[in-house]
């Protein structure tokens, strides 16, 4: 079929051959951003070659880590066609949640699942409202998001949570085969996440119900019970993202998470190819995503070019990824009317 | 009730209505199809047609009236429950997603499990033979519905309801409506070979030429009403057309 441009009529389907498979593979965004990220590391590296050496490289990675970890949970929430604003509240709450707990007589493994439990719940609630009650996912996440901020702020008086447990400092900060556990706990969870989109029912139900939702009710699929478990378990998911970089600094920080926490997943998220239109994503697009946000942080830190002009760039790359991806969905549309 | 060969309805409507708010979309539908029997049902827009699908569907759950399915009543509140009591459908829309491929497409809301996974090597080798048996030409499974013609996604949505092997029903909503000459006869062998495994279906249809060469019976809906069937052998286009009009009554 490669070489062949003419329509090749036949009865019945042909059998899926490798060639289909690389074709699918070449379609997808994630190439894009690998030589994107190549190109842009390339350029930094030319212009100063710290930026390369592994020190550096794993700076990088360990900085963009818990961010990619809170982008996971809300992939598969935009993926079905959703949203959510609040995993930045979902990540200061369960640091501030957890540390509490633990400097509260609470056994620091206990005190992390509570933390763990509270985003959780928290995704629980968005989805009640946004079903029950046929709120726009946007709107009731983003008023979780400020309802969590004020509350954290008000419950602890402004005040940062410390010093914690030294079992639960070590989590955090220790590493494996000279690579921080950070990063490993992050490749864990990403490879859970990618499976569970790609290859569990539930995943399928998901991309179903962000393709076409009259769809997949129609078909059988619980648009409540799939909602359910997702704005959940992207609550969860983002505030153990919370909880990691509460170990990491050896402090529950008020001011950790937040706008900053939730901007740059929903980057990442985008930036990845994860359509805002719903149906269409991946967590290897969402951790490519992340990654060139960070290197472009890390990369124009380090050839001195002041923040503002990596604020200015990260802008327009989110702008032309969803552009590409909107002039995608355009290009197969006008395909079919032709 | 029981057909001329004895055979027992697989699937019967009493008294079916549905309102919406003030609006009876649905007055008081009876309906009964047998298995291996093609029931064409025909009427004017807003006859209630599509209403009595979506009750047999379980995507509306009727104001009043009984329904059952080979001899046990049932009662559906979501289409995952007609699914499990036998009652495989083609919506009029197609219910497709567009930016998924044929084989997710062929098995929603119904992915073949291996352990805890979906077993993708054997819903697309299941999803090409499924296509192969019933002749329907595309390049492969792993094709995104968005890019097939509008005739393809209605052979899709119709192999996808030929698929459940436990379907006792198969319901058609307009199923030739986008489709040229050379698709419709294809649809029409497909409605065959169903009959003639022993599935009832039900269609629903504007397209009378359609209805008369595919359909053991034709029932005709007005005004939320349902007349009585008659044979396809033992009517006339002539009289179907005027029942439907209301020139005449049943």
């Amino acid at each position: 079929m490669t070489t062949d441009s003419t329509p090749v009529i036949e009865d019945g389907a042909r059998n899926v051959t490798l060639g289909d498979r690389v074709q699918e593979i070449l379609k997808r965004q994630e190439v894009t951003l690998v030589g994107v990220i190549l190109v842009f590391g390339i350029i930094i590296t030319v212009l100063n070659p710290v930026f390369a050496t592994p020190s550096n490289i794993l700076d990088l990675f360990r900085a963009t880590v818990v961010y990619f970890v809170a982008a996971c949970g809300l992939t598969l929430v935009v993926v079905a066609g959703g949203f959510d604003f609040s995993v930045g509240s979902a990540f200061t709450l369960g640091a501030i949640g957890a540390t509490w707990l633990m400097t509260h007589g609470v056994p620091w493994p206990v005190a992390a699942l509570g933390g763990v439990a509270l985003g959780f719940v928290v995704g629980l609630i968005n989805s009640v409202i946004i079903d029950r009650l046929r709120v726009p996912p946007i709107i009731t996440t983003l008023g979780m998001f400020y309802f969590i901020a004020g509350a954290v702020v008000l419950f602890t008086g402004g005040r940062d949570i410390q010093p914690l447990p030294d079992g639960f400092n070590a989590f955090g900060k220790g590493t494996l085969l000279g690579i921080p556990v950070l990063i490993w706990y992050a490749v864990a969870i990403g490879i859970i996440f990618h499976i569970v989109l790609q290859h569990t029912r539930f995943g399928y139900n998901v991309k179903a119900v962000g393709g076409n939702l009259d769809a997949a009710v129609a078909n059988g699929i619980s648009r409540v019970r799939t909602n359910a478990w997702l704005y959940a378990v992207g609550g969860a998911i983002a505030a153990l993202a919370g909880i990691l970089y509460s170990a990491r600094t050896g402090s529950g920080q008020v001011s950790a998470g937040g706008s900053t926490v939730t901007l740059t997943a929903i980057s990442a998220v985008l930036i990845g190819g994860t359509s805002l239109f719903g149906g269409v994503g991946s967590i290897a697009g969402t951790a490519l995503g992340a990654l060139l946000f960070a290197t472009i942080q890390n990369g124009l830190a380090i050839a001195s070019v002041p923040a503002q002009y990596s604020n200015m760039i990260i802008g327009a790359i989110l702008v032309i990824a969803v552009a590409v991806d909107s002039y995608r969905r355009r290009r197969s549309l006008l395909k079919l009317l032709s | 009730m029981s057909d001329a060969q004895g055979r027992a309805a697989v699937l019967t409507v009493e008294g079916a209505s549905k309102h919406f708010g003030s609006v009876a979309a649905l007055r008081a539908a009876d309906l009964e199809v047998f298995p291996g029997e093609v029931l064409g049902i025909v009427g004017d827009n807003g006859a209630g047609k599509s209403t009595l699908l979506k009750v047999l569907s379980g995507i509306h759950t009727p104001t009043d009236g009984r329904m059952t399915v080979a001899g046990a009543e049932v009662h559906f509140s979501s289409p995952a429950d007609a699914r499990r009591a036998g009652i495989s459908t083609v919506q009029q829309d197609l219910a497709l997603v567009e930016v998924l491929d044929i084989a997710t497409n062929l098995y929603l809301g119904d992915f073949p499990k291996r352990g805890l996974l979906v077993d993708r090597k054997r819903m697309e080798r299941e999803a090409t033979e499924l296509l192969r048996r019933l002749n329907v030409r595309v390049s492969s499974v792993l094709t995104p519905v968005a890019s097939l013609s509008g005739g393809q996604r209605q052979i899709i949505a119709i192999s996808r309801a030929v698929r459940l092997e436990s379907a006792r029903v198969v319901l058609l909503d307009e199923p030739t409506a986008a489709l040229g000459v050379q698709e419709t006869a294809h649809v029409g062998e497909i409605i065959d070979n169903l009959r003639d495994s022993g599935k009832a279906v039900v269609l629903i249809s504007h397209d009378m030429e359609f209805v008369f060469e595919h359909a053991d019976r034709i029932q005709v809906m007005r005004l939320g009403k349902t007349a009585r069937a008659l044979r396809v052998s033992e009517t006339s286009r002539d009289e179907i057309i005027a029942l439907i009009t209301g020139a005449k009554q049943l």
